[in-house]
């Protein structure tokens, strides 16, 4: 197949970026959506020209590295999939594609495609874990957990961190990334210690690294790769709202 | 005391608990009005029972008018900092979110700009001071202000009735989205409840707007109000 692809590029976060117009041929049906951004490279390449930079790793749909919003959706129109595992028989035969990094203020373009998400990182650092004595492994089944509680922690650890929620919100909010990594630890036994004090934290870091505030379209959990469900944003606007009104005990 | 807006969850339960508030009020208001269609004695008869409340009237004016400030300071305030950090796409593809939810800022300017209105009009009585000064004497011989004319008068005026329906339907809209997104905001989802919600939200919005629009549309058609 042929295509007409619309390109943000940008040099570094300092410099304004727009949009390149390039067109490619000879797709085949069968290779992903960055095979397809490959080959474009190798011919840009080729003519002694910068290829587009894309941040990208696994290329398995796991890993969370892929990052750009096609058509303007993070990830592309496919529901539940990552750029990397999303097929070019998706297209038609010479569509026009429009290719942009994620945007959102709190997610600094860095060059072309590739934005950086480190306010993921400060999130979780913030409270995103469980204090622990390490050292020799613990018994398998020393703590019980209930069947229910582990398919929930489950489906909220399946996050990879992508930042398609964010990409996709109308309002640039990091609630469904932040709530699922929330909802992962504090539906587990282990979890319950710093439960407080991990909800209060991680809800103020997400709001000083200057995410929007959600009014409920729903964009990330169509957008999400991993299908995560908005459900926990209500769960963290209640239990935020929780621990804010009982602070006064601690 | 507006430390909350610091916080995008806090923030979004004011607007949910104002907007609780604003949709009780919604519904009760449409069903006093609907009385006009029971002829002057009762409507009349039910304006001056809201004024013998007295006190109580007050009270429940004054919540109503902190839950309107307060949910309209809140939302300026988020719509303006969600507008500065998602930049938006060169095309945008919505793949969950609905017309009404993207309409919540321009529909609630214009029910803001609309209320105001209404009060000048029927409340104050600054549009018309002719009709608000007229009087009206209940089958009981007391004398009382006569609301139903000044309602029919006031609707027989055109533009005054397409501006009416016209943020009525605004209103509607943002009803649509408001009331299931309440629920999402104070925490109460489920996989029953939420699609449950979702229908019932635009099923009252409907309901609303149809009520209130019957009244102008009745109004101008002649049905209602042919003896003033
Ligand atoms: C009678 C009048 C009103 C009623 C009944 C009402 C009701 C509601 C409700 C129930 C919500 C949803 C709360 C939530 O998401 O948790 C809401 C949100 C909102 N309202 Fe109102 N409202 C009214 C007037 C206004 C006015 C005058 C404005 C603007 C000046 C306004 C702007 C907004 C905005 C921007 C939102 C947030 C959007 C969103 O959550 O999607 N509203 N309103
Ligand atoms: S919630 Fe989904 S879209 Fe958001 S970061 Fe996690 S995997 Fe990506
Ligand atoms: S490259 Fe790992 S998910 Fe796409």
């Amino acid at each position: 197949m042929n295509l007409k692809l619309h390109i943000w590029r940008q040099k570094n976060s300092k410099t304004k970026g727009a949009f390149e117009q390039y067109a490619v041929s000879d797709i085949s049906e069968d290779m992903s959506f960055l095979e397809m951004l490959d080959v474009l490279n190798e011919d840009l390449i080729v003519g002694g020209k910068d290829p587009v930079a894309f941040d990208h790793d696994c290329r398995e749909g796991i890993c969370g590295s892929c990052s750009m919003t096609i058509n303007g959706n993070p990830h592309g129109p496919e529901k539940a999939t990552t750029a990397c595992q999303l097929h070019m028989r998706k297209f038609n035969d010479g569509q026009e594609i429009y290719i942009e990094p994620f945007k959102n203020t709190a997610f600094p373009i860095i060059r072309d495609l590739v934005v950086d998400r480190s306010a993921f990182d400060r999130i979780i650092q913030s409270g995103g874990y469980i204090s622990i004595k390490t050292g020799s492994a613990p018994d398998a089944n020393d703590i019980a957990v209930p069947k229910a509680k582990s398919d929930v922690a489950m489906d909220a650890a399946a996050c990879s961190g992508c930042g398609a929620c964010v990409a996709a919100c109308p309002n640039g909010a990091a609630m469904l990334f932040t709530s699922a990594k929330l909802k992962h630890l504090n539906v587990l036994p282990q979890g319950q210690a710093e439960k407080k004090k991990r909800t209060l934290a991680m809800v103020e870091q997400m709001d000083k690294e200057g995410f929007g505030s959600c009014t409920n379209h729903y964009e990330c959990e169509a957008a999400c790769p991993k299908s995560i469900s908005v459900e926990f944003i209500s769960e963290m606007n209640f239990e935020y709202a929780k621990a804010r009104a009982t602070a006064y005990r601690d | 005391m507006l430390g909350f807006l610091k916080s995008n969850i806090l923030s979004k339960f004011v607007v949910a608990i104002t907007g609780l508030i604003l949709v009780g009020f919604i519904i009760g208001h449409t069903l006093g009005n609907l009385l006009i269609f029971a002829g002057p004695e009762a409507l009349n008869t039910y304006a001056v029972g809201l004024k013998d409340l007295g006190p109580g009237l007050w009270v429940v004016r004054i919540v109503l008018i902190v839950a309107f400030i307060l949910h309209i300071i809140t939302t300026i305030n988020l719509v303006r900092q969600n507008k500065k950090i998602a930049t938006g796409y060169k095309v945008s593809n919505y793949k969950a979110s609905t017309f009404s939810a993207r309409f919540m800022g321009y529909a609630g300017l214009t029910v803001l700009f609309f209320v105001l209105y209404h009060l000048a009009h029927f409340t104050l009585g600054f549009v018309d001071a002719s009709t608000f000064g007229m009087e009206t004497t209940l089958e009981n011989g007391r004398v009382v202000h006569d609301v139903y004319s000044m309602v029919v008068i006031g609707f027989r005026n055109v533009i005054v009735s397409l501006f009416y329906i016209l943020a009525v339907s605004f209103l509607g809209l943002h009803l649509k989205h408001g009331i299931h997104s309440m629920f999402q905001t104070l925490g109460i989802h489920g996989k029953k409840f939420t699609p449950m919600i979702q229908k019932v939200s635009a099923i009252v919005a409907i309901i609303i707007v149809i009520s209130l629009i019957s009244i102008p549309i009745s109004i101008m058609l002649g049905i209602v109000g042919g003896q003033v």
